[in-house]
């Protein structure tokens, strides 16, 4: 659109998979008669002749020749449609709904303003009453929420909008200022992109306390209403507030993920940590009687025991080290206290040196890094070192330490990554210590906020 | 050893008074025999909870080629797998079927989000057009 507006005509290839979230991208960015043209879908897996055969075939979408329909985009003059400037305000709908109990329910469920499980009403009267759970102006604006920032609308909402989802998710004043926090992040619950990420949420700080968060015995899981309703409320703003959760036009996740009904919304079992190691919050910058929520992003998570004489912190390497998902170079660890204390008891004085002892010593498997690497791979076969003696090693795991930030691909790193390179290793302690048990996937940290602010 | 269901029930982690009922539920029971068949239900009036989402300033659309004849048309990727392979086929159709037409292929940097300021100048400065391939 950039290029268009630069006064240059174009035609943007996408395919069938993509036909609304094209469409309603165009037309949210101020140009709702772009010329897409549609390709089938998947073309990444097609050989080079099967992909020119797709140019002498016919858009699956409008059932053109395809090259003609390309050429045509370029070079047939506009319409008075496509000239047109001016501004479109988009309709949310009326201010309030009216009917019965059941009849709302079903409006609400009908109109996607929910996770499609039964919700309270926000009335007046209940969002009167969530109000009272801070201290700032209904009216005040929190920020913008987008299912994915730059590429997506964003959309503005304000205190007021925040306590109405609240309500909604079944949540009560004293958690207000949680779920505010979270939506001054500016991060969805629901991202468009078409891999389904997860996002968890997770609280520090002397709130878990004061509203009871469960962080013991099945931290993880429906135990305690702040962890339902907490993370339950930050998918209802997300579509409500940030336009996200539109399948086929702000949502793309081919498969979808049961995580995105209440997040991962967990606290940290602080009370249970060994001596030395620090809160999460604390690592991140805050003071330990701060309240904080922390924002991670990722897809999958593993939930494992070992009872061997190996003690964890190798079982946990061992896992890193093969661990395959999605995300290969990130990981987010979670510990059972009894964990955490052998750990302690073996000499790691903090989070972070077990963190380093992790990045330092986690391999790649020989297939995983030969596939994201094949810059290196052509300069094995070349003979350039140490890239060849990998080569030499077959199916053996590879040297090659996979949990660090080194930036994205392509990008230039981080001023400091060669000498002072940072594990990309979280690691968080919770559980009710009926077993030693870790949970482990690739979240990766995003951002943390703070609660006390929103009080 | 015997065990009796009290016993049973216990040791799976259940305890005896869940399959026992409530009074409470007993008494609705009751309750829902003589109650009368249709209940009507309060009408009420619901807050719409959505944010405010940004409006819109139309953009017009760029002035159309007369034709691609001698033009230059950069094929840009987003960087999406797939894309660039795509391309090449693109220019091969172009080569084999209006060889005037000259076609320069281009990675966009940064991420699918990002603007490619460099990029656009280059465009600026020597294209005509731009066909753009999504990925995937």
């Amino acid at each position: 659109m950039q290029v268009e507006k630069m006064g240059l005509p174009t035609a943007p290839l996408v395919t069938i998979a993509f036909v609304g979230l094209a469409r309603s991208n165009a037309a949210s960015r101020g140009m709702p008669h772009e010329r897409i043209c549609f390709l089938p879908h998947p073309m990444t897996n097609k050989s080079d002749e099967e992909m020119y055969k797709v140019l002498e075939g016919n858009d699956p979408v409008s059932n053109k020749p395809l090259m003609p329909e390309i050429i045509a985009a370029l070079t047939v003059p506009l319409t008075a449609e496509e000239k047109k400037t001016g501004s479109i305000s988009p309709d949310v709908g009326p201010a309030t709904f009216s009917g019965t109990q059941d009849e709302l329910q079903r409006l609400y469920c009908d109109n996607n303003l929910t996770d499609f499980m039964p919700i309270i009403l926000p009335t007046e009267e209940k969002v009167e009453a969530m109000l009272k759970g801070t201290s700032h102006k209904p009216d005040e604006v929190i920020g913008k929420l987008s299912a994915a920032q730059g590429a997506q609308p964003s959309w503005t909402f304000t205190v007021r909008h925040v306590a109405i989802n609240a309500v909604m998710a079944g949540a009560s004043p004293e958690h207000l200022p949680v779920i505010l926090a979270i939506s001054s992040t500016g991060q969805p619950s629901l991202f468009s992109s078409t891999s389904s990420f997860t996002r968890m949420v997770m609280l520090n700080g002397p709130i878990s306390d004061q509203i009871k968060m469960n962080y013991g015995i099945g931290a993880m899981g429906p135990f305690a209403e702040p962890n339902a309703v907490i993370g339950r409320a930050w998918t209802i703003l997300s579509k409500n507030l940030g336009g996200c959760g539109v399948p086929g036009l702000s949502y793309l996740g081919t498969l979808g993920s049961n995580f995105n009904y209440n997040n991962l919304c967990i606290a940290e079992t602080e009370n249970r940590l060994p001596d030395g190691w620090k809160p999460f919050h604390v690592q991140k910058g805050f003071k330990a009687d701060d309240s904080v929520v922390s924002i991670f992003s990722g897809w999958s998570l593993n939930n494992i025991a070992w009872f061997s004489a190996l003690k964890y912190n190798d079982v946990i390497k061992n896992w890193l080290t093969h661990f395959f998902s999605f995300g290969t170079g990130a990981a987010t660890v979670m510990l059972d206290p009894t964990i955490a204390r052998e750990a302690k008891d073996m000499g790691y004085n903090s989070k972070e040196e077990l963190c380093d002892y992790w990045s330092k010593n986690t391999k790649t498997p020989a297939w995983l890094y030969w596939d994201t690497h094949r810059g290196e791979l052509k300069q094995a076969q070349d003979g350039v070192e140490p890239y060849a003696s990998y080569l030499k090693m077959g199916d053996a795991d590879i040297p090659f330490q996979r949990f660090y930030r080194r930036g994205r691909p392509g990008a230039p790193p981080p001023p400091d990554a060669a000498a002072n390179p940072k594990s990309s290793i979280e690691l968080i302690v919770l559980g009710g210590e009926t077993n030693t048990y870790f949970a482990g996937g690739d979240f990766s940290y995003v951002t943390s906020a703070s609660v006390d602010k929103w009080r | 050893m015997k065990l009796n269901r009290r016993k049973l029930l216990s040791l799976i982690g259940v305890s005896p008074a869940v399959l026992a009922g409530t009074p409470a539920f007993a008494d609705d029971k009751k309750k829902k025999a003589a109650a009368p068949a249709v209940i009507t239900q309060p009408k009420l009036e619901a807050i719409n909870p959505k944010g405010m989402p940004p409006s819109v300033a139309l953009v017009p659309m760029a002035p159309r080629l007369d034709s691609l004849d001698g033009k230059t048309i950069f094929l840009v990727s987003d960087g999406f797998a797939g894309a660039d392979r795509f391309l090449a086929q693109i220019a091969l159709w172009f080569q084999k079927n209006m060889p005037s037409v000259k076609t320069v292929y281009r990675l966009k940097a940064g991420s699918y989000f990002d603007d490619d300021p460099k990029l656009m100048a280059e465009m600026k400065a020597s294209g005509n057009a731009m066909i753009m391939a999504y990925g995937h």
